[in-house]
């Protein structure tokens, strides 16, 4: 492990960019990508909780047994999960609407258990800290460039507002569910093209 | 041995600090949820039958035991009068229950504005109940107490064409509505003389109510 | 069971016999010029528009990929002018020119290219497009609607729509005689039911397509029906309304035989033809769209590689 925090942050934003790279996580990726703002908070609720069970799971490595470690990182992952799902409901009523089920379904997402079980169990705090952001980070930005794609053609609206004139006709496919497999594999067709060179 | 005993140490320990951790913070956001909920769920049909209203309904609100239920009340003040209220009732409908939200006039007995919260009704069709305004307009000024029936039932309620099952369940809602009514007004005066007492936000004290 | 057509193969070398896939999808053009020109006498101008408009961008997204993924253009073997072609017999008259350039980009990257190119689509791209654009823009795709200001001396009421909301009843002075020689509504290549049968005949006759499949399709579709029919003839229409309109000719010619998404042999190429026909009628009768066939043949396409595993025994392999 020779490498710096610097490098664990940044390798989650491009190169372990976790939909398109790891193709970890598609199921709020499919879901939840109507539109930019859902996209968005569903990635930092991920990031939140992905940040804070990194770090715990870092902090308590050389406590917790290893025959009960998925166990206690599911019971850490949870608590942070009914943390935000908490917090969403008193703070950001609408956002939570619209999520629904799957905010308590980060519980499941295998990027954060992933990254728990891979990454922090076995290295110290600062980079579990680091790595947990880098791909929080990335996750949303995958997130939110695919709820980006999907609202302009599927509803013709950026961030709510209109993009195209009166005479678009929204591309309805898109922000409906056998859109969003056909718009990820698109992206991931594109991501593979910048990527080989 | 050793290893059991940390085993199970760890975790309950770990369930503990959790379990401790999400019932404070349950404590801690338990109003400002519920207030969100009503906000964002039934808060347009209830502000949409206040309109005009000069206090917040949202915020004066009370329960009273009806039998085994509990129900919340909202309380709208015009003119510095505190004589109505809004509540919920339910309706069958097509596709399950109907939502409604009932404002009445204490003082006349004649409801003040009638507001769908939540359907499941076919979109388009009996949707309707709730995006098209007319239809539930047509409540407005009517006496609470009388039943409610379409006209194909030989009743006053103007069906939507095309959501006659729908509209049944729309005027079931309401019959209902009426027969709450009758069942707690006694009460219902009671706390509103209450209200219009103190005429201060009782937030607080509606807790216990 | 049946009579298995034996090969026999005798040593190399091999001759050419001169069938490529440029042949083929010419072919399959050339059979289906008479629909199509018919198409073209009775709405006029917009459709050759359309009918153009979809060729050339079907070639150009097929150019478009080619240059992008860095594979040899293959525009030259004609297959991208052929789903151009097809796409646009589906389409009304009045598509706008975005409808038909989403649809090409649909029929030929994610229809046909992402998959491998020719040979690989597990759909047909024609199809898959019309699906899509069908979810997306129903108002555009719906005959009644767009065409209401084409008058004819027959009547242009959409026979499967007036038939889906009016019952039976309002399909009852419709000759299908009348509705096979075109004298009906639809896609611009969809509608005249007797150029579509010559042209599938002499596709089956070049050995282009296999009359297995039609043939199955179209008694899938007699059959069931039939059978709805007598049920209750007040309710559901009779077997040959159901020949002669919507997609149901060009689906049985042009559609259903589409090579890489149909099964190769003889049991399975019946399977395939005959569950399309029964679920394009199912979902004519009591689904919620008016015409099936798109639906159905997508249907039928997922269970090709399932039906495909009937075939006959490796000669000399101990199982």
């Amino acid at each position: 492990m020779a490498k710096s925090i610097t490098q664990e942050f940044v390798k989650g934003l491009w190169e372990e960019i976790p939909p398109f790279r790891l193709v970890l996580g598609l199921c709020p990726t499919l879901a939840v990508t109507k539109t930019i703002q859902d996209g968005i908070g569903m990635g930092v609720a991920t990031t939140f909780v992905l940040v804070c069970s990194n770090v715990l799971v870092s902090a308590m490595r050389n406590i917790i047994p290893s025959k009960v470690r998925i166990a206690a990182f599911i019971i850490i992952i949870a608590t942070f999960v009914t943390v935000v799902e908490l917090l969403m409901q008193a703070f950001t009523y609408p956002l939570f609407l619209s999520l629904g089920i799957f905010i308590p379904l980060i519980v499941v997402n295998c990027i954060v258990l992933g990254r728990a079980e891979a990454f922090a169990s076995k290295n110290a705090i600062m980079h579990s800290l680091a790595d947990g952001l880098g791909i929080g980070i990335g996750f949303t930005l995958a997130l939110a460039s695919l709820g980006a794609v999907r609202e302009v053609f599927g509803s013709g609206t950026f961030w709510g507002a209109p993009v195209f004139g009166p005479s678009f006709h929204p591309f309805s496919f898109m922000i409906e569910a056998p859109g969003a497999f056909v718009c990820l594999g698109l992206m991931l067709c594109i991501m593979n093209l910048v990527g080989k060179k | 041995m050793r290893e059991l005993i940390k085993m199970v140490v760890v975790l309950t320990v770990l369930s503990a600090f959790s379990g401790g951790l999400l019932a404070s913070l349950r404590n801690g956001t338990k109003d400002k949820i519920e207030y969100q909920q009503l906000k964002f769920v039934k808060g347009p049909a209830i502000l949409d039958i206040f309109k005009g209203a000069t206090n917040n309904p949202l915020l004066d609100r009370f329960k009273l035991k009806d039998g085994t239920v509990e129900r919340s009340f909202f309380v709208g003040k015009f003119n510095g009068k505190t004589d109505t209220v809004a509540f919920e009732s339910y309706g069958k409908g097509f596709g399950g229950d109907i939502g409604l939200m009932v404002g009445v006039n204490l003082d006349t007995n004649k409801i003040v504005g009638v507001g769908v919260t939540t359907l499941s009704e076919t979109p388009g069709v009996g949707s309707r109940a709730k995006t098209d305004p007319s239809f539930v307009a047509q409540f407005k000024g009517r006496p609470l107490e009388e039943t409610f029936k379409v006209k194909a039932d030989g009743g006053q309620v103007d069906a939507l064409s095309g959501a006659t099952v729908t509209s049944r369940g729309v005027a079931a809602g309401l019959t209902d509505a009426g027969l709450i009514y009758k069942r707690l007004k006694p009460e219902l005066e009671k706390k509103l003389k209450n209200f219009s007492t103190k005429a201060v936000k009782t937030k607080k004290g509606e807790k216990n109510g | 069971m049946f009579e298995q057509k034996k090969f026999t193969v005798s040593h190399a070398p091999f001759w050419h016999v001169g069938s490529s896939v440029s042949t083929r999808s010419y072919n399959i053009i050339f059979a289906a010029l008479p629909a199509v020109l018919f198409g073209v006498f009775t709405y006029g101008i917009p459709a050759v528009g359309v009918i153009a408009l979809s060729v050339s961008s079907a070639i150009t997204w097929e150019i478009a990929f080619n240059k992008v993924a860095k594979r040899p253009p293959c525009i030259g073997d004609g297959n991208a002018a052929m789903i151009g072609l097809l796409l646009a017999m589906l389409l009304p008259a009045t598509a706008p020119w975005w409808l038909v350039i989403t649809g090409t980009f649909v029929a030929v990257i994610i229809g046909k290219q992402i998959y491998g190119g020719i040979g690989a689509n597990p759909f047909n791209p024609v199809l898959v497009s019309l699906a899509i654009l069908t979810l997306s823009w129903k108002n555009f795709l719906d005959f009644n609607e767009v065409l209401v200001n084409y008058d004819f001396s027959y009547p242009m009421a959409y026979p499967l729509a007036s038939l889906k909301h009016f019952g039976v009843f309002a399909i009852s002075n419709l000759k299908p005689a009348a509705l096979l020689m075109g004298q009906q509504s639809g896609g611009i290549g969809a509608i005249f039911g007797l150029g579509l049968i010559l042209g599938g005949i002499y596709l089956i006759i070049r050995g282009y397509i296999r009359w297995e499949i039609s043939i199955s399709f179209l008694a899938g579709v007699w059959i069931t029906a039939l059978l709805f029919n007598m049920a209750d003839p007040a309710h559901y229409a009779g077997p040959v309304f159901h020949l002669v309109t919507g997609y149901t000719l060009i689906g049985a010619f042009f559609l259903a035989t589409e090579d890489s998404s149909s099964p190769v042999n003889f049991i399975p190429m019946l399977i395939y033809g005959a569950s399309a026909g029964v679920l394009t009628v199912l979902i004519r009768n009591i689904g919620a769209f008016a015409d099936g066939v798109v639906f159905a043949i997508l249907i039928a396409n997922l269970i090709n590689p399932l039906v495909d595993k009937i075939r006959p025994k490796a000669l000399g392999k101990v199982i």
